[in-house]
């Protein structure tokens, strides 16, 4: 018997082709019922209460020190001959200049620093628990702290190695995300806004008196985007109808969100992308929600012969849109503790800080930094000076905290209706 | 009855596995069975597992639950309950793809069959050379190729400024254009139909269509009665080919559209793979992907296996 055979026999020739396409379909028809069928067997799989606190500036978080994870003692010796590991977004770290001014400055512990990436903070999480690398330094963003400190991949800072810690804004010296900055050193700051080339736009977007309506406006369509960023997209369209209360959970707000996403896709088809820095000043969008340190990046990426002046980046003068941060944490599987506490130095003085905001486009919170001085030392064209992050968007501005599951769920429900098309 | 008892009488031909045991022509498969066990069964079983199972609490990263008895469906009864009717945004994209896929398999064809036709029958001493240019785009990365038509079909790029000494007027190829992403799936898997249609037509005998050609046949008639119908499982093949993994796609419409209005299936499950709490939905979604794929494979089996029998 050939194996050809067996499979003949298998489809036999009963089977026509008519009868084939017919069951097929007819298969096809069966698994879209299915659903009311699962759905009585249903059951939920998200968790309802958050198994940490959610910090916010109406609850600030004092995260617990377990007996078995104490800070290192002062005034230790720096390890030797050895390598530092830092995971680390792409690009978001000066290693031609930052990574190799620290290896000069401590040469004498013959001190190597080795960056390793990644895309997204989820994958960055999976890779922690695995427990299979030993990362000194973590770059997360501020929303993940509950589950580094809850997941006990974190070590607690010895505060007599940061003296650099005074060199940044008041409000990062005890955040509420983390009292008394047992975990966390701030790294950079930033807002979320709307950016364009003015010899694109033949209007100034920051003069309507809704600048978010600019992503439902026709006259844009195709040539718009939006980040590809859940809570940066659903905050935009939350802040548009004014609901400032942008961590919530509220069905009806959601409902809102999603009918207006929706209509924005039949309104003008966004592009729906992290590459703001680049589509905007080549002009394959012409308005795009944008990240500010994005725009500073914009700048070097303007077609040859093209000027950076006709960039623009809009955020509300009052300080009320999103505004957030990066963190600096130290990984309790790391091998050079002491290292990693004089990295969080090294970073913090204002020095460095600038040089590096420089290679990455990202401002760091120091009291050193403003928009006049960034203007005048050449980090930003003028006309991009309201990328500069000031002190006070972190009063009054809208933060993108930790949200519980359920929220989550429900959040990333809304997003993935508008990533299939609505 | 005479001619039966001779047949009784006749020396009888010699059994197989007179010289070989029984077992050994099989287990020429166990290396193939076991790449298939290790690399195909259980993967899918933790895909399952994972599609069936549930949280991690605190990091929202997937908990596969390997025991069946308890499954839990709901990322099914989510998907199913979104498929069709006001709430039914997972359809059109699922609309889309089967949209997409089919027109993206059906231009590859229509363009690929000529090449793979005149490579077979006319390139002559140059079919080597002509093979080496079709396997050239597999040297460089699928990601580079698509980029590359980033830069090409930008409002100022080249594309546009070829179409503009005709007079046209410079297109937004990349603003979420459906065309622009069938025309991206169709670029980047045509070699997969250009390579089975080669080998099936250089496989047909040249005697066959110089029998027809000598019964009074034209050209036209000579390749629509014989070298199109010989030639329909190379077809079959090739759509096959390009289509199973054009369904999967992500990468192309990320690239060359960004645009919800031409989200696909494959967008669907990296944008669940890569949210905290959905990784099990995506897993769902391979699954449900999987199992629309399967009467296709079905029919490709069937058809080519009574095909074996035919030529037998």
């Amino acid at each position: 018997m050939t194996s050809e055979g067996s499979i003949d026999r298998m489809f036999s020739a009963r089977w026509s082709r008519r009868r084939f396409i017919g069951r097929s379909l007819g298969a096809g028809v069966a698994i879209a019922g299915l659903g009311p069928l699962l759905e009585a067997c249903a059951k939920a799989t998200v968790a309802n209460v958050n198994p940490f606190p959610l910090g916010s500036p109406q609850h600030p978080v004092l995260w617990p020190i377990s007996k078995d994870n104490k800070p290192i003692a002062s005034g230790l010796t720096p390890e030797s001959n050895a390598t530092l590991k830092i995971y680390n977004y792409p690009d978001y770290l000066d290693i031609p200049t930052a990574v190799t001014n620290f290896e000069k400055q401590y040469k004498q512990y013959n001190v190597t620093v080795e960056i390793s990436t990644f895309n997204d903070i989820n994958e960055a999480l999976a890779k922690l628990r695995t427990g299979e690398v030993d990362f000194d330094l973590f770059v997360p963003s501020y929303d993940s702290i509950g589950k580094l400190v809850y997941g006990n991949f974190l070590l607690p800072l010895t505060h007599s190695y940061i003296p650099n810690i005074s060199q940044v804004w008041a409000q990062f010296t005890n955040p509420f995300y983390d009292q008394q900055w047992r975990y966390t050193v701030p790294y950079t700051i930033y807002t979320t806004g709307i950016g364009w080339r003015s010899d694109k736009v033949s209007e100034d977007i920051s003069l309507r008196t809704n600048p978010y309506d600019v992503f439902w406006d026709p006259i844009y369509s195709s040539k718009i985007a939006v980040l590809d960023d859940y809570r940066e997209a659903i905050t935009m369209v939350m802040l548009r109808n004014g609901i400032t209360d942008i961590l919530t959970g509220n069905a009806k707000t959601l409902n809102l969100v999603s009918t207006q996403l929706t209509d924005m896709i039949s309104k003008t088809n966004p592009k729906v992308n992290i590459t703001d820095y680049q589509d905007i000043p080549d002009g394959t969008t012409n308005v795009s929600q944008a990240w500010s340190g994005d725009m500073i990046n914009a700048q070097y990426n303007m077609p040859a012969g093209q000027s950076p002046s006709v960039l623009r980046y809009w955020y509300p003068k009052n300080g009320k849109g999103a505004v957030n941060q990066d963190i600096f944490v130290i990984l309790r599987a790391g091998k050079n503790p002491v290292l990693s506490h004089l990295w969080l130095n090294y970073m913090l003085d204002l020095k460095n800080a600038k040089s590096n905001a420089a290679f990455t486009g990202y401002q760091t919170p120091h009291n050193g930094i403003d928009p006049n001085t960034m203007v005048s030392d050449g980090t930003i064209p003028p006309n991009l000076a309201s990328v500069v992050v000031l002190p006070q968007y972190f009063n009054e501005g809208y933060r993108e905290l930790e949200l519980s599951p359920a929220v989550d769920t429900a959040w990333h429900n809304v997003w993935q209706q508008f990533k299939a098309g609505g | 009855m005479a001619e039966r008892e001779a047949a009784r009488a006749a020396p009888k031909r010699p059994a197989r596995g007179v010289l070989y045991p029984r077992w050994l022509w099989p287990a020429f498969a166990t290396p193939g069975m076991l790449w298939l066990a290790l690399f195909f069964l259980l993967p899918l079983y933790v895909v399952l597992s994972i599609a069936f199972g549930t949280l991690d609490p605190v990091f929202r990263s997937p908990i596969p639950v390997w025991n069946p008895l308890n499954w839990d469906p709901s990322q099914f009864q989510f998907i199913f309950g979104h498929l069709i009717g006001d709430a039914g945004f997972f359809g059109p994209p699922m609309l889309r793809t089967f949209a997409y896929v089919i027109a993206a398999s059906l231009v590859a064809l229509v363009v690929g069959y000529p090449v793979a036709y005149f490579v077979a029958r006319f390139a002559g001493r140059r079919r080597v050379l002509f093979l080496v240019l079709l396997l050239a785009p597999f040297c460089v990365s699928y990601m580079m190729r698509m980029l590359a038509w980033v830069n090409l079909l930008e409002v100022d790029g080249l594309v546009n400024h070829t179409l503009g000494i005709f007079g046209v007027t410079p297109v937004a190829w990349l603003s979420g254009q459906p065309i622009t992403v069938v025309l991206g799936l169709v670029y980047g898997y045509i070699p997969y139909m250009i390579l089975p249609l080669y080998a099936g037509l250089d496989r047909i005998d040249n005697s066959l269509l110089e029998a027809a050609r000598d019964l009074g046949a034209g050209r036209f008639s000579t390749f629509r009665r014989v070298t199109l119908p010989m030639s329909r499982p190379a077809i079959l093949t090739g759509l096959l080919i390009v289509s199973l993994p054009m369904f999967g796609d992500y990468f192309t419409n990320d690239l060359l559209s960004g645009s919800p209005r031409t989200s696909m299936l494959g967008n669907l499950i990296n944008t669940a793979v890569s949210t905290p709490g959905e990784a099990a939905e995506g897993a769902a979604f391979v699954l449900l992907l999987f199992a629309l794929l399967i009467p296709p494979m079905v029919y490709y089996a069937r058809s080519t296996s009574r095909r074996s029998m035919v030529e037998a």
